[in-house]
Protein backbone atom coordinates (compact mmCIF):
# COMPACT_ATOMS: atom_id res chain seq x y z
CA UNK A 1 0.00 0.00 0.00
CA UNK A 2 2.66 2.57 0.59
CA UNK A 3 4.01 1.91 -2.63
CA UNK A 4 0.42 3.07 -4.01
CA UNK A 5 0.25 5.49 -1.56
CA UNK A 6 3.88 6.70 -3.09
CA UNK A 7 3.07 6.51 -6.66
CA UNK A 8 -0.24 8.73 -6.09
CA UNK A 9 2.09 11.78 -4.49
CA UNK A 10 4.46 10.86 -7.53
CA UNK A 11 1.32 11.17 -10.02
CA UNK A 12 0.34 13.98 -8.61
CA UNK A 13 3.77 16.15 -8.26
CA UNK A 14 4.36 15.52 -12.01
CA UNK A 15 1.18 17.54 -12.82
CA UNK A 16 0.93 21.40 -12.62
CA UNK A 17 -2.07 20.88 -9.52
CA UNK A 18 0.54 21.51 -6.71
CA UNK A 19 1.53 24.25 -8.35
CA UNK A 20 -2.16 25.41 -9.00
CA UNK A 21 -3.08 24.07 -5.36
CA UNK A 22 -0.30 26.43 -3.71
CA UNK A 23 -1.29 29.38 -5.63
CA UNK A 24 -4.37 29.19 -4.51
CA UNK A 25 -3.71 28.34 -0.70
CA UNK A 26 -1.49 30.97 -0.78
CA UNK A 27 -4.46 33.26 -2.51
CA UNK A 28 -7.17 32.23 -0.10
CA UNK A 29 -4.54 32.98 2.74
CA UNK A 30 -3.83 35.94 0.98
CA UNK A 31 -7.30 37.21 0.71
CA UNK A 32 -8.18 37.07 4.20
CA UNK A 33 -4.57 38.93 5.44
CA UNK A 34 -5.63 41.44 2.56
CA UNK A 35 -8.99 42.01 4.27
CA UNK A 36 -7.46 42.09 7.82
CA UNK A 37 -4.91 44.88 6.25
CA UNK A 38 -7.96 47.05 4.75
CA UNK A 39 -9.52 46.57 7.75
CA UNK A 40 -12.93 45.25 9.10
CA UNK A 41 -13.97 48.74 10.08
CA UNK A 42 -13.35 50.16 6.34
CA UNK A 43 -16.19 47.76 5.28
CA UNK A 44 -19.23 48.65 3.51
CA UNK A 45 -21.03 48.14 5.72
CA UNK A 46 -18.42 48.24 8.68
CA UNK A 47 -17.58 46.30 10.82
CA UNK A 48 -15.53 46.13 14.45
CA UNK A 49 -12.12 46.20 13.81
CA UNK A 50 -9.34 43.91 14.49
CA UNK A 51 -9.10 43.84 18.08
CA UNK A 52 -12.62 42.67 18.39
CA UNK A 53 -13.71 38.75 18.79
CA UNK A 54 -16.02 38.68 15.85
CA UNK A 55 -14.09 40.25 13.41
CA UNK A 56 -11.21 37.65 13.87
CA UNK A 57 -13.60 34.89 13.47
CA UNK A 58 -15.27 36.64 10.52
CA UNK A 59 -12.39 36.66 8.77
CA UNK A 60 -10.94 33.03 9.78
CA UNK A 61 -14.62 32.17 8.47
CA UNK A 62 -13.76 33.68 5.36
CA UNK A 63 -10.57 31.52 4.97
CA UNK A 64 -13.16 28.07 5.97
CA UNK A 65 -15.29 29.24 3.02
CA UNK A 66 -12.71 28.96 0.57
CA UNK A 67 -12.18 24.97 1.66
CA UNK A 68 -14.36 24.04 -1.36
CA UNK A 69 -11.07 24.71 -3.67
CA UNK A 70 -9.12 21.78 -2.72
CA UNK A 71 -12.53 19.81 -2.72
CA UNK A 72 -12.50 20.81 -6.57
CA UNK A 73 -8.74 20.10 -6.75
CA UNK A 74 -9.70 16.33 -5.12
CA UNK A 75 -12.44 16.25 -7.64
CA UNK A 76 -10.19 17.36 -10.47
CA UNK A 77 -6.92 15.04 -9.96
CA UNK A 78 -9.61 11.89 -9.56
CA UNK A 79 -11.83 12.73 -12.47
CA UNK A 80 -8.61 13.31 -14.38
CA UNK A 81 -7.91 9.63 -14.74
CA UNK A 82 -10.82 8.93 -16.52
CA UNK A 83 -10.71 12.30 -18.83
CA UNK A 84 -6.96 11.18 -19.75
CA UNK A 85 -7.71 7.08 -19.85
CA UNK A 86 -5.01 6.78 -17.41
CA UNK A 87 -7.81 4.68 -15.35
CA UNK A 88 -7.18 1.48 -17.50
CA UNK A 89 -3.17 1.67 -16.53
CA UNK A 90 -3.73 1.97 -13.41
CA UNK A 91 -6.06 -0.52 -13.11
CA UNK A 92 -4.20 -3.26 -14.95
CA UNK A 93 -1.43 -2.47 -12.05
CA UNK A 94 -3.45 -2.08 -9.26
CA UNK A 95 -6.85 -4.60 -9.88
CA UNK A 96 -7.81 -4.83 -6.81
CA UNK A 97 -9.48 -1.24 -7.18
CA UNK A 98 -10.03 -0.44 -4.03
CA UNK A 99 -6.35 -0.32 -2.88
CA UNK A 100 -5.77 1.98 -5.82
CA UNK A 101 -8.64 4.48 -4.35
CA UNK A 102 -7.52 3.74 -1.14
CA UNK A 103 -4.05 4.81 -2.04
CA UNK A 104 -5.69 7.96 -3.53
CA UNK A 105 -7.40 9.25 -0.60
CA UNK A 106 -4.55 8.83 1.83
CA UNK A 107 -2.30 10.99 -1.33
CA UNK A 108 -5.00 13.80 -1.48
CA UNK A 109 -5.62 13.57 2.22
CA UNK A 110 -2.02 14.36 2.24
CA UNK A 111 -1.99 16.88 -0.18
CA UNK A 112 -4.97 18.51 1.50
CA UNK A 113 -3.67 19.22 4.04
CA UNK A 114 -0.38 20.57 2.60
CA UNK A 115 -3.11 23.07 1.21
CA UNK A 116 -4.34 23.85 4.24
CA UNK A 117 -1.33 24.37 6.16
CA UNK A 118 -0.24 26.84 3.49
CA UNK A 119 -3.52 28.62 3.51
CA UNK A 120 -3.77 29.12 7.26
CA UNK A 121 0.07 29.99 7.51
CA UNK A 122 -0.17 32.53 4.93
CA UNK A 123 -3.23 33.76 6.63
CA UNK A 124 -2.25 33.71 10.46
CA UNK A 125 1.07 35.43 9.04
CA UNK A 126 -0.94 37.80 7.33
CA UNK A 127 -3.74 38.45 10.14
CA UNK A 128 -0.76 38.97 12.72
CA UNK A 129 0.84 40.99 10.65
CA UNK A 130 -1.82 43.58 9.58
CA UNK A 131 -2.34 43.23 13.76
CA UNK A 132 1.28 44.84 14.14
CA UNK A 133 1.01 47.24 11.10
CA UNK A 134 -2.74 49.00 12.63
CA UNK A 135 -0.65 48.47 16.41
CA UNK A 136 -3.44 46.49 17.64
CA UNK A 137 -3.64 43.51 19.26
CA UNK A 138 -6.31 40.56 17.50
CA UNK A 139 -9.44 40.15 19.73
CA UNK A 140 -8.66 36.45 20.27
CA UNK A 141 -5.62 34.67 22.06
CA UNK A 142 -2.99 34.16 19.69
CA UNK A 143 -3.72 30.04 20.93
CA UNK A 144 -7.51 30.43 19.85
CA UNK A 145 -6.75 31.83 16.50
CA UNK A 146 -3.61 29.07 16.04
CA UNK A 147 -6.28 26.37 17.31
CA UNK A 148 -8.73 27.80 15.04
CA UNK A 149 -6.56 28.32 12.25
CA UNK A 150 -5.51 24.42 12.55
CA UNK A 151 -9.25 23.06 12.52
CA UNK A 152 -9.25 25.01 9.07
CA UNK A 153 -6.50 23.21 7.53
CA UNK A 154 -7.70 19.89 8.93
CA UNK A 155 -11.14 20.76 7.53
CA UNK A 156 -9.73 21.92 3.96
CA UNK A 157 -7.95 18.00 4.38
CA UNK A 158 -11.51 16.64 4.71
CA UNK A 159 -13.02 18.47 1.87
CA UNK A 160 -10.18 17.44 -0.24
CA UNK A 161 -11.35 13.80 0.57
CA UNK A 162 -14.75 14.92 -0.14
CA UNK A 163 -13.84 16.04 -3.84
CA UNK A 164 -11.31 12.71 -4.42
CA UNK A 165 -15.02 10.45 -3.57
CA UNK A 166 -17.34 13.04 -5.53
CA UNK A 167 -14.43 12.80 -8.84
CA UNK A 168 -14.56 8.80 -7.97
CA UNK A 169 -18.28 8.86 -8.50
CA UNK A 170 -19.00 10.90 -11.36
CA UNK A 171 -16.05 10.07 -13.88
CA UNK A 172 -16.69 13.06 -16.30
CA UNK A 173 -14.23 15.37 -14.95
CA UNK A 174 -16.49 18.68 -15.94
CA UNK A 175 -19.58 17.54 -14.60
CA UNK A 176 -17.92 16.69 -11.21
CA UNK A 177 -16.30 19.86 -10.51
CA UNK A 178 -19.68 21.13 -11.65
CA UNK A 179 -21.37 19.94 -9.30
CA UNK A 180 -19.03 20.14 -6.77
CA UNK A 181 -19.03 23.98 -7.32
CA UNK A 182 -22.59 24.00 -7.33
CA UNK A 183 -23.08 22.55 -4.12
CA UNK A 184 -20.68 24.74 -2.34
CA UNK A 185 -20.59 28.21 -3.62
CA UNK A 186 -24.78 27.82 -4.12
CA UNK A 187 -27.23 25.15 -3.03
CA UNK A 188 -26.06 24.78 0.48
CA UNK A 189 -26.15 28.26 0.66
CA UNK A 190 -29.87 28.72 -0.92
CA UNK A 191 -30.72 25.97 1.60
CA UNK A 192 -30.67 28.12 4.38
CA UNK A 193 -33.22 30.30 2.69
CA UNK A 194 -35.69 27.55 3.05
CA UNK A 195 -37.58 27.09 6.15
CA UNK A 196 -37.39 23.89 7.71
CA UNK A 197 -34.60 22.30 5.34
CA UNK A 198 -32.25 25.51 7.20
CA UNK A 199 -32.21 23.08 9.83
CA UNK A 200 -30.68 20.26 8.33
CA UNK A 201 -27.75 23.43 7.55
CA UNK A 202 -26.00 22.51 10.65
CA UNK A 203 -25.49 18.74 9.95
CA UNK A 204 -24.12 19.79 6.10
CA UNK A 205 -20.61 20.39 5.24
CA UNK A 206 -20.42 23.84 5.50
CA UNK A 207 -22.54 24.02 9.19
CA UNK A 208 -20.07 21.59 10.29
CA UNK A 209 -17.46 23.36 8.86
CA UNK A 210 -18.79 26.94 10.65
CA UNK A 211 -19.40 25.09 13.75
CA UNK A 212 -16.10 24.01 13.83
CA UNK A 213 -14.79 27.44 13.27
CA UNK A 214 -17.55 29.52 14.86
CA UNK A 215 -17.93 31.18 11.68
CA UNK A 216 -21.66 32.39 12.46
CA UNK A 217 -21.93 35.41 10.24
CA UNK A 218 -23.46 33.76 7.06
CA UNK A 219 -26.37 32.41 9.04
CA UNK A 220 -27.12 35.53 11.01
CA UNK A 221 -26.94 37.80 7.63
CA UNK A 222 -29.16 35.20 5.94
CA UNK A 223 -31.76 35.34 9.08
CA UNK A 224 -31.55 39.21 9.26
CA UNK A 225 -32.37 39.62 5.67
CA UNK A 226 -35.21 36.90 5.36
CA UNK A 227 -36.34 37.84 8.89
CA UNK A 228 -36.04 34.16 10.15
CA UNK A 229 -34.46 32.84 13.20
CA UNK A 230 -30.62 31.51 12.53
CA UNK A 231 -29.76 28.00 11.83
CA UNK A 232 -28.49 27.25 14.94
CA UNK A 233 -24.66 25.66 14.85
CA UNK A 234 -23.48 22.48 16.69
CA UNK A 235 -20.90 22.56 19.00
CA UNK A 236 -17.13 22.50 17.40
CA UNK A 237 -16.73 19.10 18.59
CA UNK A 238 -19.86 17.92 17.15
CA UNK A 239 -18.94 19.89 13.72
CA UNK A 240 -15.62 18.08 13.76
CA UNK A 241 -17.53 14.67 14.40
CA UNK A 242 -20.10 14.81 11.30
CA UNK A 243 -16.83 16.33 8.90
CA UNK A 244 -15.06 13.00 10.32
CA UNK A 245 -18.32 11.32 9.32
CA UNK A 246 -18.19 13.20 5.50
CA UNK A 247 -14.63 11.65 5.43
CA UNK A 248 -15.32 8.59 6.05
CA UNK A 249 -18.50 8.22 3.75
CA UNK A 250 -16.47 10.05 0.97
CA UNK A 251 -13.81 7.48 1.55
CA UNK A 252 -16.13 4.38 1.21
CA UNK A 253 -18.12 5.82 -1.57
CA UNK A 254 -14.54 6.53 -3.46
CA UNK A 255 -13.70 2.77 -3.08
CA UNK A 256 -16.81 0.96 -3.68
CA UNK A 257 -18.03 3.12 -5.78
CA UNK A 258 -15.56 2.00 -9.34
CA UNK A 259 -15.46 -1.48 -8.15
CA UNK A 260 -17.80 -3.18 -10.31
CA UNK A 261 -17.75 -0.51 -13.43
CA UNK A 262 -16.67 -1.92 -16.36
CA UNK A 263 -13.59 0.51 -18.13
CA UNK A 264 -14.27 -0.12 -21.78
CA UNK B 1 17.67 -11.29 -27.78
CA UNK B 2 15.54 -9.74 -25.30
CA UNK B 3 17.37 -10.34 -21.88
CA UNK B 4 15.09 -12.04 -19.07
CA UNK B 5 15.12 -10.33 -15.95
CA UNK B 6 14.99 -11.99 -12.24
CA UNK B 7 10.90 -13.01 -12.26
CA UNK B 8 10.08 -11.29 -9.32
CA UNK B 9 8.13 -13.84 -7.54
CA UNK B 10 6.01 -14.63 -10.73
CA UNK B 11 6.21 -18.56 -10.27
CA UNK B 12 7.96 -19.57 -13.33
CA UNK B 13 6.92 -23.21 -13.63
CA UNK B 14 2.73 -22.26 -14.08
CA UNK B 15 2.01 -22.49 -18.11
CA UNK B 16 1.12 -18.93 -18.54
CA UNK B 17 -1.17 -20.16 -21.51
CA UNK B 18 -4.51 -17.86 -22.02
CA UNK B 19 -7.54 -19.30 -22.21
CA UNK B 20 -10.65 -18.23 -22.81
CA UNK B 21 -14.34 -20.19 -22.46
CA UNK B 22 -18.29 -19.81 -23.16
CA UNK B 23 -16.99 -15.92 -22.59
CA UNK B 24 -19.82 -13.28 -23.17
CA UNK B 25 -20.50 -9.74 -22.08
CA UNK B 26 -23.90 -7.38 -22.87
CA UNK B 27 -23.78 -4.30 -23.00
CA UNK B 28 -27.67 -3.23 -22.84
CA UNK B 29 -29.25 -5.02 -25.77
CA UNK B 30 -26.10 -5.26 -27.54
CA UNK B 31 -24.00 -8.85 -27.63
CA UNK B 32 -20.38 -7.80 -27.87
CA UNK B 33 -18.91 -11.30 -27.24
CA UNK B 34 -20.58 -14.22 -27.53
CA UNK B 35 -20.03 -17.90 -26.44
CA UNK B 36 -16.18 -17.60 -27.53
CA UNK B 37 -13.85 -19.89 -26.82
CA UNK B 38 -9.63 -20.42 -27.65
CA UNK B 39 -6.81 -21.05 -25.80
CA UNK B 40 -3.38 -19.07 -26.50
CA UNK B 41 -0.09 -21.05 -25.78
CA UNK B 42 3.51 -19.59 -24.77
CA UNK B 43 6.16 -19.26 -27.36
CA UNK B 44 4.52 -17.94 -30.35
CA UNK B 45 2.43 -14.64 -31.34
CA UNK B 46 -0.74 -15.17 -31.84
CA UNK B 47 -2.72 -13.18 -33.92
CA UNK B 48 -6.63 -12.19 -32.77
CA UNK B 49 -8.18 -10.96 -35.76
CA UNK B 50 -11.75 -9.63 -36.82
CA UNK B 51 -13.17 -6.43 -38.72
CA UNK B 52 -13.80 -3.22 -36.32
CA UNK B 53 -15.92 -3.86 -33.10
CA UNK B 54 -15.86 -7.41 -33.88
CA UNK B 55 -15.33 -7.61 -29.88
CA UNK B 56 -11.57 -8.10 -29.87
CA UNK B 57 -10.58 -5.33 -27.31
CA UNK B 58 -13.92 -6.33 -25.35
CA UNK B 59 -12.11 -9.81 -24.99
CA UNK B 60 -9.02 -8.44 -23.70
CA UNK B 61 -10.46 -6.00 -21.59
CA UNK B 62 -12.24 -9.04 -19.89
CA UNK B 63 -8.97 -11.04 -19.72
CA UNK B 64 -7.43 -8.07 -17.62
CA UNK B 65 -10.72 -7.24 -15.56
CA UNK B 66 -11.48 -4.26 -16.94
CA UNK B 67 -14.89 -5.35 -17.95
CA UNK B 68 -16.89 -8.11 -16.13
CA UNK B 69 -18.24 -10.63 -18.76
CA UNK B 70 -21.79 -11.56 -18.35
CA UNK B 71 -20.77 -15.16 -18.46
CA UNK B 72 -18.19 -17.62 -18.93
CA UNK B 73 -13.97 -16.77 -17.96
CA UNK B 74 -11.22 -15.76 -19.04
CA UNK B 75 -7.81 -16.75 -17.47
CA UNK B 76 -4.19 -16.57 -17.97
CA UNK B 77 -2.14 -18.94 -16.23
CA UNK B 78 -5.62 -20.61 -15.20
CA UNK B 79 -6.12 -17.58 -13.36
CA UNK B 80 -8.38 -14.76 -13.48
CA UNK B 81 -6.55 -11.71 -13.48
CA UNK B 82 -7.28 -10.28 -10.31
CA UNK B 83 -6.05 -13.18 -9.14
CA UNK B 84 -2.63 -13.45 -10.22
CA UNK B 85 -0.01 -13.24 -7.79
CA UNK B 86 1.48 -9.81 -9.25
CA UNK B 87 -0.44 -9.14 -12.29
CA UNK B 88 1.96 -6.68 -13.45
CA UNK B 89 4.50 -8.33 -13.37
CA UNK B 90 2.63 -11.53 -15.02
CA UNK B 91 0.85 -9.40 -17.57
CA UNK B 92 1.97 -6.50 -20.09
CA UNK B 93 -0.80 -5.14 -22.16
CA UNK B 94 -1.46 -2.47 -24.63
CA UNK B 95 -4.89 -1.20 -25.14
CA UNK B 96 -5.14 2.46 -25.81
CA UNK B 97 -3.17 5.63 -27.74
CA UNK B 98 -4.26 7.37 -25.17
CA UNK B 99 -3.88 6.68 -21.37
CA UNK B 100 -1.46 9.68 -20.24
CA UNK B 101 -1.42 12.59 -18.07
CA UNK B 102 -0.53 15.32 -20.64
CA UNK B 103 1.36 16.90 -18.01
CA UNK B 104 3.69 14.13 -17.59
CA UNK B 105 6.78 13.01 -19.45
CA UNK B 106 7.25 10.11 -20.97
CA UNK B 107 9.95 9.65 -17.86
CA UNK B 108 7.41 10.47 -15.44
CA UNK B 109 4.45 8.31 -16.67
CA UNK B 110 7.25 5.24 -16.44
CA UNK B 111 8.35 6.14 -13.08
CA UNK B 112 4.25 6.91 -11.52
CA UNK B 113 4.03 3.34 -13.04
CA UNK B 114 7.14 1.39 -11.45
CA UNK B 115 6.34 2.68 -8.21
CA UNK B 116 2.64 1.44 -8.64
CA UNK B 117 3.66 -1.76 -9.36
CA UNK B 118 6.64 -2.36 -7.04
CA UNK B 119 9.51 -2.55 -9.67
CA UNK B 120 12.79 -1.12 -9.09
CA UNK B 121 13.36 2.30 -10.34
CA UNK B 122 16.40 1.63 -12.99
CA UNK B 123 13.82 -0.43 -14.34
CA UNK B 124 12.83 2.75 -15.97
CA UNK B 125 15.42 3.16 -17.91
CA UNK B 126 16.24 -0.19 -19.20
CA UNK B 127 12.61 -0.42 -21.02
CA UNK B 128 12.91 3.40 -22.33
CA UNK B 129 16.56 2.05 -23.32
CA UNK B 130 14.76 -1.07 -24.86
CA UNK B 131 11.88 0.12 -26.84
CA UNK B 132 13.80 3.28 -28.09
CA UNK B 133 11.75 5.80 -25.83
CA UNK B 134 14.68 7.12 -24.01
CA UNK B 135 14.70 10.29 -27.36
CA UNK B 136 12.32 11.48 -25.74
CA UNK B 137 11.93 10.40 -22.07
CA UNK B 138 12.01 14.28 -21.54
CA UNK B 139 9.00 15.49 -23.46
CA UNK B 140 5.58 15.86 -22.09
CA UNK B 141 3.31 13.02 -23.58
CA UNK B 142 0.97 15.68 -25.19
CA UNK B 143 3.69 16.61 -27.47
CA UNK B 144 4.33 12.61 -28.47
CA UNK B 145 3.50 11.81 -31.90
CA UNK B 146 1.02 8.42 -32.31
CA UNK B 147 4.25 6.19 -32.95
CA UNK B 148 6.13 7.48 -29.84
CA UNK B 149 2.43 7.30 -27.53
CA UNK B 150 2.67 2.94 -29.00
CA UNK B 151 6.07 2.93 -27.71
CA UNK B 152 6.00 4.27 -24.36
CA UNK B 153 2.70 2.08 -23.46
CA UNK B 154 5.00 -0.92 -24.84
CA UNK B 155 7.58 0.39 -22.39
CA UNK B 156 4.43 0.55 -19.37
CA UNK B 157 3.49 -2.91 -20.79
CA UNK B 158 7.47 -3.76 -20.06
CA UNK B 159 7.73 -2.56 -16.60
CA UNK B 160 7.43 -5.90 -14.95
CA UNK B 161 9.14 -7.88 -17.32
CA UNK B 162 5.59 -9.87 -17.74
CA UNK B 163 5.24 -13.27 -19.36
CA UNK B 164 2.28 -12.77 -20.90
CA UNK B 165 1.95 -10.00 -23.57
CA UNK B 166 -1.41 -8.78 -24.75
CA UNK B 167 -1.32 -5.82 -27.03
CA UNK B 168 -5.00 -4.19 -29.03
CA UNK B 169 -3.89 -2.95 -31.94
CA UNK B 170 -0.05 -2.57 -31.83
CA UNK B 171 0.97 -1.25 -35.20
CA UNK B 172 -1.70 1.47 -35.45
CA UNK B 173 0.11 5.13 -35.34
CA UNK B 174 3.56 3.29 -36.35
CA UNK B 175 5.23 3.65 -39.67
CA UNK B 176 6.96 0.81 -41.81
CA UNK B 177 9.88 1.01 -39.70
CA UNK B 178 8.16 0.99 -36.75
CA UNK B 179 5.81 -1.97 -37.74
CA UNK B 180 8.77 -3.85 -38.86
CA UNK B 181 10.78 -3.06 -35.49
CA UNK B 182 7.43 -4.41 -33.52
CA UNK B 183 7.44 -7.47 -35.95
CA UNK B 184 10.87 -8.43 -35.14
CA UNK B 185 10.42 -7.51 -31.26
CA UNK B 186 7.95 -9.36 -30.39
CA UNK B 187 8.98 -12.34 -32.31
CA UNK B 188 12.13 -12.24 -29.72
CA UNK B 189 9.97 -12.21 -26.89
CA UNK B 190 8.02 -15.13 -27.94
CA UNK B 191 11.55 -16.94 -28.59
CA UNK B 192 12.04 -16.62 -24.96
CA UNK B 193 8.85 -18.37 -24.14
CA UNK B 194 6.07 -15.51 -23.91
CA UNK B 195 2.85 -16.18 -23.74
CA UNK B 196 1.57 -13.10 -26.81
CA UNK B 197 -1.66 -12.10 -27.82
CA UNK B 198 -1.85 -9.32 -31.13
CA UNK B 199 -4.78 -7.76 -32.08
CA UNK B 200 -5.42 -6.54 -35.64
CA UNK B 201 -8.10 -5.23 -38.09
CA UNK B 202 -5.41 -5.63 -40.52
CA UNK B 203 -4.37 -8.85 -41.21
CA UNK B 204 -1.12 -7.86 -43.45
CA UNK B 205 -0.11 -6.34 -40.61
CA UNK B 206 -0.19 -9.41 -38.10
CA UNK B 207 0.64 -12.18 -40.78
CA UNK B 208 4.22 -11.86 -40.78
CA UNK B 209 4.86 -11.89 -37.01
CA UNK B 210 1.81 -14.45 -35.87
CA UNK B 211 2.58 -18.52 -36.02
CA UNK B 212 -1.07 -18.59 -34.80
CA UNK B 213 -4.07 -16.66 -35.28
CA UNK B 214 -7.80 -16.28 -33.29
CA UNK B 215 -10.19 -15.12 -36.03
CA UNK B 216 -13.75 -13.51 -34.64
CA UNK B 217 -16.53 -11.95 -36.24
CA UNK B 218 -19.69 -10.51 -34.57
CA UNK B 219 -18.29 -12.02 -30.88
CA UNK B 220 -17.90 -15.24 -32.38
CA UNK B 221 -14.95 -17.64 -32.94
CA UNK B 222 -14.25 -18.05 -37.07
CA UNK B 223 -11.80 -20.25 -36.49
CA UNK B 224 -8.38 -20.73 -34.58
CA UNK B 225 -5.15 -22.35 -35.09
CA UNK B 226 -1.78 -22.47 -36.68
CA UNK B 227 -1.56 -19.73 -39.28
CA UNK B 228 -0.06 -22.33 -42.08
CA UNK B 229 -3.30 -24.48 -41.32
CA UNK B 230 -5.86 -21.40 -41.65
CA UNK B 231 -4.32 -20.04 -44.84
CA UNK B 232 -6.01 -23.05 -46.44
CA UNK B 233 -4.16 -24.30 -49.92
CA UNK B 234 -1.95 -22.70 -52.42
CA UNK B 235 -3.34 -21.88 -56.01
CA UNK B 236 -1.54 -20.92 -59.12
CA UNK B 237 -2.64 -18.19 -61.33
CA UNK B 238 -2.83 -19.09 -64.91
CA UNK B 239 -3.63 -16.92 -67.51
CA UNK B 240 -3.97 -18.76 -71.77
CA UNK B 241 -5.90 -18.19 -74.71
CA UNK B 242 -6.75 -21.44 -74.26
CA UNK B 243 -8.15 -21.54 -70.61
CA UNK B 244 -10.52 -24.54 -71.97
CA UNK B 245 -8.56 -27.08 -73.29
CA UNK B 246 -6.02 -26.15 -70.63
CA UNK B 247 -8.17 -27.00 -67.87
CA UNK B 248 -9.64 -29.92 -69.58
CA UNK B 249 -5.69 -31.01 -69.77
CA UNK B 250 -4.75 -30.53 -66.18
CA UNK B 251 -8.21 -32.25 -64.78
CA UNK B 252 -7.38 -35.19 -66.94
CA UNK B 253 -3.43 -35.21 -66.15
CA UNK B 254 -3.90 -35.36 -62.44
CA UNK B 255 -7.61 -36.62 -61.56
CA UNK B 256 -8.80 -36.27 -58.06
CA UNK B 257 -5.30 -34.22 -57.13
CA UNK B 258 -6.38 -30.96 -59.05
CA UNK B 259 -9.14 -28.18 -58.61
CA UNK B 260 -9.74 -25.29 -61.42
CA UNK B 261 -11.48 -22.43 -60.95
CA UNK B 262 -11.88 -20.19 -63.71
CA UNK B 263 -11.45 -16.85 -62.85
CA UNK B 264 -12.27 -15.26 -66.45
CA UNK B 265 -12.81 -16.34 -69.75
CA UNK B 266 -8.53 -16.61 -70.14
CA UNK B 267 -7.56 -16.89 -66.61
CA UNK B 268 -7.38 -19.93 -64.17
CA UNK B 269 -6.90 -20.15 -60.48
CA UNK B 270 -5.06 -23.87 -60.42
CA UNK B 271 -5.69 -25.50 -56.85
CA UNK B 272 -3.24 -28.55 -56.34
CA UNK B 273 -0.30 -28.05 -58.78
CA UNK B 274 2.82 -26.57 -58.53
CA UNK B 275 3.93 -23.85 -61.74
CA UNK B 276 6.33 -26.57 -62.82
CA UNK B 277 3.61 -28.73 -63.49
CA UNK B 278 0.97 -26.71 -65.06
CA UNK B 279 4.11 -25.11 -66.99
CA UNK B 280 5.11 -28.87 -68.05
CA UNK B 281 1.41 -30.01 -69.11
CA UNK B 282 1.20 -26.56 -71.43
CA UNK B 283 4.35 -27.40 -72.94
CA UNK B 284 3.09 -30.97 -73.14
CA UNK B 285 0.21 -30.06 -74.72
CA UNK B 286 1.04 -27.30 -77.00
CA UNK B 287 -1.04 -24.72 -74.93
CA UNK B 288 0.58 -20.99 -75.12
CA UNK B 289 0.88 -19.38 -71.27
CA UNK B 290 0.92 -15.19 -70.61
CA UNK B 291 0.79 -15.89 -66.97
CA UNK B 292 1.85 -18.33 -64.11
CA UNK B 293 1.80 -16.75 -61.26
CA UNK B 294 1.67 -18.52 -57.80
CA UNK B 295 -0.42 -17.00 -55.67
CA UNK B 296 0.51 -16.37 -52.04
CA UNK B 297 -1.55 -16.93 -49.41
CA UNK B 298 -3.18 -14.87 -47.37
CA UNK B 299 -4.81 -14.52 -43.92
CA UNK B 300 -7.02 -11.58 -45.66
CA UNK B 301 -7.91 -14.79 -48.51
CA UNK B 302 -8.12 -17.65 -45.41
CA UNK B 303 -10.30 -14.74 -43.01
CA UNK B 304 -12.98 -13.87 -46.34
CA UNK B 305 -13.37 -17.46 -47.38
CA UNK B 306 -14.02 -18.48 -43.38
CA UNK B 307 -16.29 -15.56 -42.96
CA UNK B 308 -17.83 -16.22 -46.86
CA UNK B 309 -17.84 -12.38 -46.56
CA UNK B 310 -16.46 -10.21 -49.19
CA UNK B 311 -17.56 -7.34 -47.51
CA UNK B 312 -15.81 -6.37 -44.52
CA UNK B 313 -13.54 -4.09 -43.68
CA UNK B 314 -10.75 -6.37 -42.75
CA UNK B 315 -7.93 -5.80 -44.84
Amino acid sequence: MTALVWAELRRLAATRLPMWGALAATGSGGFVGLLALIGPENFDPPMPGLETDASVRVLLGLLGLCAFVPALLGTTAVASEYRHRTITTTALFAPRRWTALAAKLAAYTIAGLAYGLIAVTVAGAALFGAAAVKGVTLGLPAATVLALLARIAVTMAVYTLVGVAVGALIPNQVAAAAVLGAYFYMIETALLLIPGVKELYPYLPGGATAALTGFTFLTEALAEQTGGGAASLLSAPLGAAVLVGYALAAAVIAVVAPLRRDIT
Amino acid sequence: MIRMKTRGGVPAARSWDIEVRGLTKTFGTVEAVADLGFTVAPGTVTAFLGPNGSGKTTTMRMLLGLVTPTSGHATIGGLRYAELPRPAATVGAVLDTSGFHPDHTARDHLGVYARLGGFAPSRVREVMDLVGVTPFAGRRTRALSTGMRRRLHLATALLGDPRVLLLDEPGNGLDPEGIAWLRRFLRELAAEGRTILVSSHVLSEVEQMAEHAVMIRGGRLVAAGAVTDLYGEAAVRVRSPQAGPLTAALLAAHPGAVRVETVEPDTLRVHGLSTAAIAAEATARGVPLHEITPERPTLEHAFLQLTGNNQGDTR
